[in-house]
């Protein structure tokens, strides 16, 4: 007796119709439901990455359900503590009118240091004479946006404690504001005048503030991620039961084919997935310690290093992050409490620089190579237009998921081939 | 042609160790290599899966605990009539356990034509080692005569096991090594008694 099929030409004719329908539906759905996208991916990649400590805990006779609140209760310390450690930075409203003022003057002092401007603001050094018709709009562009409104303007000087009278020298940021209001008039006729807009540009006081968060948007996205614990919990308490159920829908003579296709993605998922929350946290550790030693502020440092650290699951992110955060705090900072002697106002831009490139260096050469060895690896192209195309396709959910999604892709396919090759099936 | 298996040697070894040494005289003896008939054994009749896996020789040792455990990452299966469990020739990647029906062991000769070498009933288990080594092979057929009903324990669950609760693998990956060690030598011990008793082997008068 040879080999049969399990069902007839029109029994796989009838499942493949069934299939494609069924994945055109999933298709539309996804589609339709992209929004859940993100708290669901979220809150399931965390599962995969809990499931080992969740597994450890019952291994030592703690019950699964209590193991699993306890890791809940952990991680809702944890955003309790990232939450206040984001409101404690996060500077009050007449912190957010001082912040302005002081990068305003900071970036003027900048632009005219670097090009030699003289008081007038309209000659410079050579490399003012070669950029002065890109930069000088951008520049005023930027004083634009940061400068304050009529009713800031009120704040932040009713704000002073000596008065908005104090004589120059006893006030440094109400110096800096005075300076600034110089800089944007002297600058703005040369401005407009090299943009050709003179008559569509708006005066150079904004009046209006940002606009507020919009209720209905803030409902919405807590609407959207309340699932994403319930997500986690029923995830990290299932037992086996879905991948008995993926399983229970594959034929007999696939049953075996499939167990190892399941193997190869569950092992590449979880290298991956491990490897890279691994390096994360080693990055943000990295950043927070290396900024603090160059004289950022700790809060500061554990806030950019938290940042980087998260935005680090997008390839080559985490460090740009990093670096964007580390300059701006170098750029405004009046004050740095460095840990190394050599380090000072003056340079410590150039010190922010080497640590977030000694941070890169150390992610590069010891902790992938460390943590990700095993992992599934991809090509830089393959990245680049992965995460890019995810970002058009799906937005933010594209660009954090793209990554996880060509991986889990890349093992299927190969995997999948690889068994149904050898048991003789293709 | 050479008989598979030499159940007078098979007999004798059996009664040595094995609990069901009063099945010696089933009319399919080489099914006692893999367990008991289905007089002792316990079907699906009505029963759940843990109080199933109570009546698996590979399971005796575990608790109700480890059973429930066991219950829950394991996949029931099921086969029509002549459907094959798995190919010879093919990788393995699980072991099973009859849980319902009759499975039948077959081996293809070099002509393509099929042997027959066991009928399997519940709760018999077969491809052990496919879940103890790496790159098993599967060396048998197994086909369903009726409708049958399996358990199977891939060797990526096993595995999995080993890491999560190294305990209960090592319990299974024991009583796995005793069942394996003792088949082999039940076989190699028939053999020597076959070569004892064979008339050729006899001395001369």
């Amino acid at each position: 007796m040879t080999p049969r099929n399990d069902c007839s030409p029109a029994g796989t004719l009838f499942k493949s119709v069934v299939a494609a329908a069924g994945a055109l539906l999933a298709a539309y759905l996804i589609w339709k439901l992209r929004s859940l996208i993100v708290p669901v991916a979220v809150s399931s990649l965390m599962a995969y990455i809990c499931r080992p400590l969740v597994l450890r805990l019952e291994r030592h006779r703690m019950p699964r359900g209590l193991g699993i609140w306890l890791l809940l209760v952990v991680f809702v310390l944890a955003a309790l503590f990232i939450a206040n450690l984001v409101r404690s930075i996060m500077p009050t409203e007449i912190g957010a009118l001082e912040l302005k003022v002081r990068a305003v003057y900071k970036l003027n002092e900048g632009y005219k240091n670097l090009m030699g401007l003289d008081q007038s603001r309209t000659r410079g050094n050579w490399i003012y004479g070669l950029s002065q018709g890109e930069l000088d709009p951008k520049v005023y562009q930027i004083n634009r946006l940061l400068a304050l409104t009529q009713e800031e303007h009120t704040q932040f000087l009713a704000s002073r404690p000596r008065g908005p009278e104090a004589p120059a020298g006893s006030d440094r940021l109400l110096d800096y504001y005075r300076v600034n209001l110089q800089t944007l008039r002297v600058r703005e006729p040369a401005a407009l005048s090299q943009t050709g807009a003179v008559r569509a540009a708006p005066p150079a006081v904004a009046q209006t503030p940002m606009p507020a968060l919009p209720i209905a948007t803030l409902g919405h996205i807590l609407s959207t991620w309340i699932i994403a614990p319930l997500i986690f919990l029923f995830l990290l308490r299932d037992t086996g039961e879905i991948k008995g159920g993926l399983l229970g829908t594959v034929s007999n003579r696939l049953f075996e084919p499939a167990l190892a296709v399941l193997a190869d993605l569950d092992s590449a998922l979880g290298d991956y997935m491990r490897g890279i929350f691994l390096e994360c946290s080693l990055l943000g550790l990295t950043v927070t310690l290396l900024l603090a030693i160059v004289g950022v502020p700790p809060r500061w440092a554990i806030a950019i290093g938290i940042l980087a650290g998260a935005t680090n699951v997008i390839p080559y992110l985490g460090s740009a992050v990093a670096l964007a955060g580390g300059l701006a705090y170098a750029l405004l900072a009046d004050e740095i409490n460095p840990l190394l002697p050599m380090v000072n106002t003056e340079n410590v831009a150039i010190w922010v620089i080497a640590a977030v490139g000694l941070a890169e260096l150390l992610k590069n050469v010891f902790y992938e190579p460390l943590v990700l060895g095993g992992a599934v690896k991809l090509h830089p192209l393959v990245v680049v237009i992965g995460v890019v195309g995810g970002g058009i396709l799906f937005d933010l959910a594209g660009v954090l998921l793209a990554i996880p999604m060509i991986t889990v892709f890349k093992v299927f396919v190969s995997s999948t081939a690889r068994q149904l090759k050898a048991y003789g099936l293709i | 042609m050479k008989k598979k298996f030499h159940i007078d040697g098979v007999k004798e070894i059996l009664l040595k160790w094995h609990k069901h040494a009063d099945l010696l005289d089933t009319p399919d003896p080489a099914r006692v290599l893999y367990g008991p008939p289905p007089e002792t054994a316990a079907g699906e009749r009505g029963r759940d899966l843990v109080d199933f896996f109570r009546q698996v020789p590979l399971f005796e040792d575990l608790s109700q605990g480890d059973l429930r455990r066991l219950a829950r990452i394991l996949h029931k299966r099921t086969y029509r009539d002549g459907e094959y469990i798995f190919e010879e020739g093919k990788p393995g990647m699980a072991m099973y356990i009859v849980r319902g029906g009759i499975v039948e062991i077959v081996r293809r000769k070099r002509n393509g034509e099929e042997m027959p070498l066991v009928t399997l009933e519940p709760p018999a288990t077969l491809e052990e080692l496919a879940v103890v080594g790496a790159d098993v092979v599967h060396w048998t057929s197994a086909r369903a005569r009726g409708p049958v009903s399996l358990v199977a324990i891939g060797r990526p669950d096993l595995d999995a096991l080993g890491r999560n609760f190294p305990l209960l693998a090592n319990k299974i990956l024991k009583k796995l090594a005793y069942i394996i060690a003792m088949r082999l030598q039940m076989v190699l011990e028939a053999e020597y008694f076959n070569e004892e008793r064979s008339p050729n082997n006899d001395p001369p008068q």
